[in-house]
């Protein structure tokens, strides 16, 4: 059977109604990502912060996707969901695009990922902002989890989206240069890595512009290297405690005993 | 939570709520984040808690000192809801003035510490949400930590953490100040490593990788680090940046 | 909610609305859609430059309110149905008949949809025309409609200043006072007013500041 599985539903239902069960919590990228267009071409950044409640699950984690070469998209919401998003409309703008033998277009990514979105009402919640350059020149757009979409010079997503926009806000303006757009996305991002705490660690970036290979930025920028610890954590052998000890032989050795060929005394057996 | 709000609980695997009224109250509480820690020497003591203060996903402020030098030779914090802490802490102080006044002497730590187990087992019914960690110099001179659950209930320790990040750092301090799980080298793994007081400069660089690790994990950790230190000539202060992000 | 009682507040948790002001008014040579720019999530300016006004065909244009995932989808299918139709037939379709593909569509999700619809379009023969398209999925014509959350403080002044057969100025100046009023009251909606003519010439978007049609920024 293609698509999810609902086999679960009944008896989760039983758990948290009934049995007042905690169901478990997925891994949300409480995110900061921003996407900026420039003169001939669009950026995308993302902070590199995964979080599970207050807990940071992962300090280095990729938040912007291949859709295709030259179209990307930076997800925030359920971290599964903007994986595994990402990754069917990749597969199926493959094929699509094998079949026009043509190269791919944001609009059509946008186009196909909305009416996903919007076929699971909300459930699967991705939050994307989508971006590109394709035969019609550089698009953005957002993209919600209930499927509405919108397009914008400039736009920012996520739990640190509030302090990303009052960057943009203030220092976009029209027809930006490669560099300033660049420049403009991380300052933002930055403004979410340290104003949001859903948001956090590195910045990382993704230029596509109008003739070109799109570039991928993994640590454009690093403001939040670890200092060196004070002490050495390193523990002196024997530390660990001995409960058992018992020694095995990996290989069981068998003796083998040569017997001459025709020896008639080995095969006399009736004396 | 108690198992009506449960059924009202919509979550991501069942969207299914109970439709019953929802009853609308004020929640006089809050979630400051942040978190303490105290360690008792042989001869001192720390109290250290970091310096951010939030509230939800945002950061209310990157410097709030929350370890309070309340007299005596003696270090207080209330961490959990700043609130209720601030209001702790105060009380003790007006307290402590008052015990001045009609005793005409120092408080020692024991006392300080009955004393905190009163004011907050007075509000039973409406509890300062707070951990509180007490530390000073019992009658030998010894480094003594006294920490209290938000009632009132208290235990005197050679080590503790309180607050936010308190379930990633007491482990931590279990292994490097208790030295639990560790062997004695020589023994080749068979015999307990021997109990010893650590130094006053080992216990700050266990403090400082204490609280720079829960910055790494823990989102409401961060920002700044204060280490008030007690010794017989008295209390010292110190200062380190934490990370910001 | 059930099929009866239509829950007008009803949202999706944490989804997009556009508390909007739209309007569609007929006038002399044709039909002119306008709208606010704002899109809201609870009180957070989602986006304060959307474009409301949407294209089915070159002639036949509408005004969305409400949920913005609901009508995004919801005008999608119209246009593929509307495009199908012209291909099919060779001709092309009426407003009416898109208004008729809305209200369908409108009407038998009514339970899962919050979608409030202007539909207004220009052909040689009926010249401007303007349908609604309410949220149980009923349809109604008009000379001319307002909608969305801002459309209840001028529902007086509209009533009050509305003329039939205006010129195309008249009829500008019309829609920027009344959508400029229902901006100044209600708060969800807000930004630029957008306007989209539809007449014998074919099509001409205008665009309008706060700067100029907010008397109150003016000096």
């Amino acid at each position: 059977m293609p698509g999810l599985s609902f086999e679960n539903f009944q008896r989760n239902e039983y758990l948290v109604n009934q049995a007042g069960f905690k169901p478990p919590r997925a891994t949300s990228t409480g995110t900061t990502i921003v996407g900026c267009r420039f003169k001939d071409g669009v950026v995308i950044a993302a902070d590199t912060r995964a979080t599970t409640g207050p807990i940071v699950a992962d300090k280095n984690c990729e938040k912007l996707h291949r859709i295709s070469p030259k179209i990307w998209c930076a997800g925030a919401g359920t971290a599964a969901d903007t994986e595994m998003v990402t990754q069917l409309i990749q597969s199926n703008l493959e094929l699509h695009s094998m079949s026009l033998n043509r190269e791919p277009r944001v609009v059509s990514a946008m186009q196909m990922l909305k009416q996903h979105l919007f076929k699971y009402q909300g459930q699967v919640g991705a939050y994307l902002i989508v971006a590109g350059v394709d035969p019609t020149g550089p698009h953005l757009f957002s993209i919600q989890a209930h499927g509405s979409t919108d397009i914008g010079y400039y736009m920012s997503l996520g739990s640190g989206s509030l302090a990303a926009i009052a960057v943009l806000e203030r220092d976009w303006k029209q027809d930006l240069s490669k560099d300033e757009a660049m420049k403009l996305c991380a300052t933002a991002i930055q403004a979410g890595i340290f104003n949001d705490l859903g948001s956090g660690s590195n910045v990382d970036m993704c230029v596509m512009e109008m003739g070109k290979d799109a570039q991928l930025y993994r640590s454009f920028m690093t403001p939040n290297v670890r200092e060196k610890k004070q002490r050495n954590y390193k523990f002196a052998r024997g530390t660990t405690a001995v409960l058992r000890q018992s020694v095995f032989d990996i290989v069981e050795v068998v003796k083998e005993e040569e017997i001459p060929v025709g020896s008639s005394d080995a095969m006399d057996v009736d004396h | 939570m108690c198992s009506t709000q449960k059924s009202l609980m919509a979550t991501e695997y069942s969207t299914e709520v109970r439709m019953e009224p929802i009853e609308h109250r004020f929640n006089p509480y809050q979630d400051n984040g942040g978190t303490i820690l105290g360690i008792a020497g042989e001869d001192f003591a720390v109290l250290a808690g970091d310096t951010r203060q939030t509230v939800g996903y945002s950061i209310d402020s990157r410097y709030e000192p929350k370890v309070h030098d309340v007299g005596d030779n003696l270090l207080l914090s209330a961490n959990g809801f700043s609130a209720d802490g601030v209001e702790l802490v105060k009380v003790f102080e007006s307290q402590l003035k008052w015990y001045h006044f009609d005793n005409n002497k120092k408080m020692l730590v024991h006392s300080a510490a009955r004393l905190i187990q009163h004011m907050l087992y007075k509000k039973r019914m409406f509890p300062y949400y707070v951990s509180t960690i007490l530390a000073g110099l019992d009658e030998e001179g010894k480094g003594a930590v006294y920490s209290f659950d938000p009632v009132g209930s208290y235990e005197r320790e050679q080590c503790r953490a309180g607050g936010a990040a308190a379930s990633l750092i007491m482990p931590f301090l279990d292994n490097q100040v208790n030295f639990k799980h560790q062997m004695d080298p020589e023994s080749k793994g068979t015999k307990r490593r021997p109990l010893k007081y650590l130094s006053l400069d080992e216990v700050i660089e266990l403090v400082r990788d204490a609280f720079s690790s829960a910055t790494e994990r823990h989102i409401e950790v961060g920002d700044g680090l204060q280490i008030l230190i007690v010794t017989k000539d008295g209390v010292r202060k110190e200062y380190y940046p934490l990370k910001r992000d | 909610m059930d099929s009866i009682n239509v829950d007008v507040g009803h949202l999706k948790k944490g989804e997009i609305s556009m508390g909007t002001s739209i309007m569609a008014v007929t006038f002399k040579d044709g039909v002119i859609l306008g709208a606010d720019s704002r899109t809201t999530s609870g009180s957070y300016v989602a986006n304060r430059v959307t474009d409301k006004l949407t294209e089915l065909q070159d002639n036949i244009w509408c005004c969305r309110s409400g949920s913005a995932a609901d009508t995004q989808a919801v005008a999608d299918i119209v246009r593929y149905q509307l495009d199908l139709f012209k291909t099919m037939n060779g001709r092309s379709p009426s407003t009416r008949l898109s208004a008729s593909i809305f209200q369908e569509i409108c009407y038998n999700n009514k339970d899962s949809l919050t979608a409030g619809i202007i539909c207004a379009g220009y052909d040689k023969g009926k010249g401007g025309q303007v349908f609604t398209v309410p949220l149980g999925g009923s349809m109604h014509q008009h000379e001319y409609a307002i909608s969305g959350s801002g459309s209840v403080f001028i529902y007086g002044y509209c009533k009050e200043n509305y003329k039939p057969d205006m010129t195309k100025q008249e009829t500008i100046d019309f829609m920027k006072t009344s959508l400029s009023q229902a901006i100044r009251w209600d708060g969800s909606s807000g930004g630029v007013i957008r306007m989209v003519l539809l007449t014998a010439d074919g099509v001409e978007r205008l665009i309008f500041y706060p700067e100029e049609y907010n008397e109150e920024l003016k000096d």
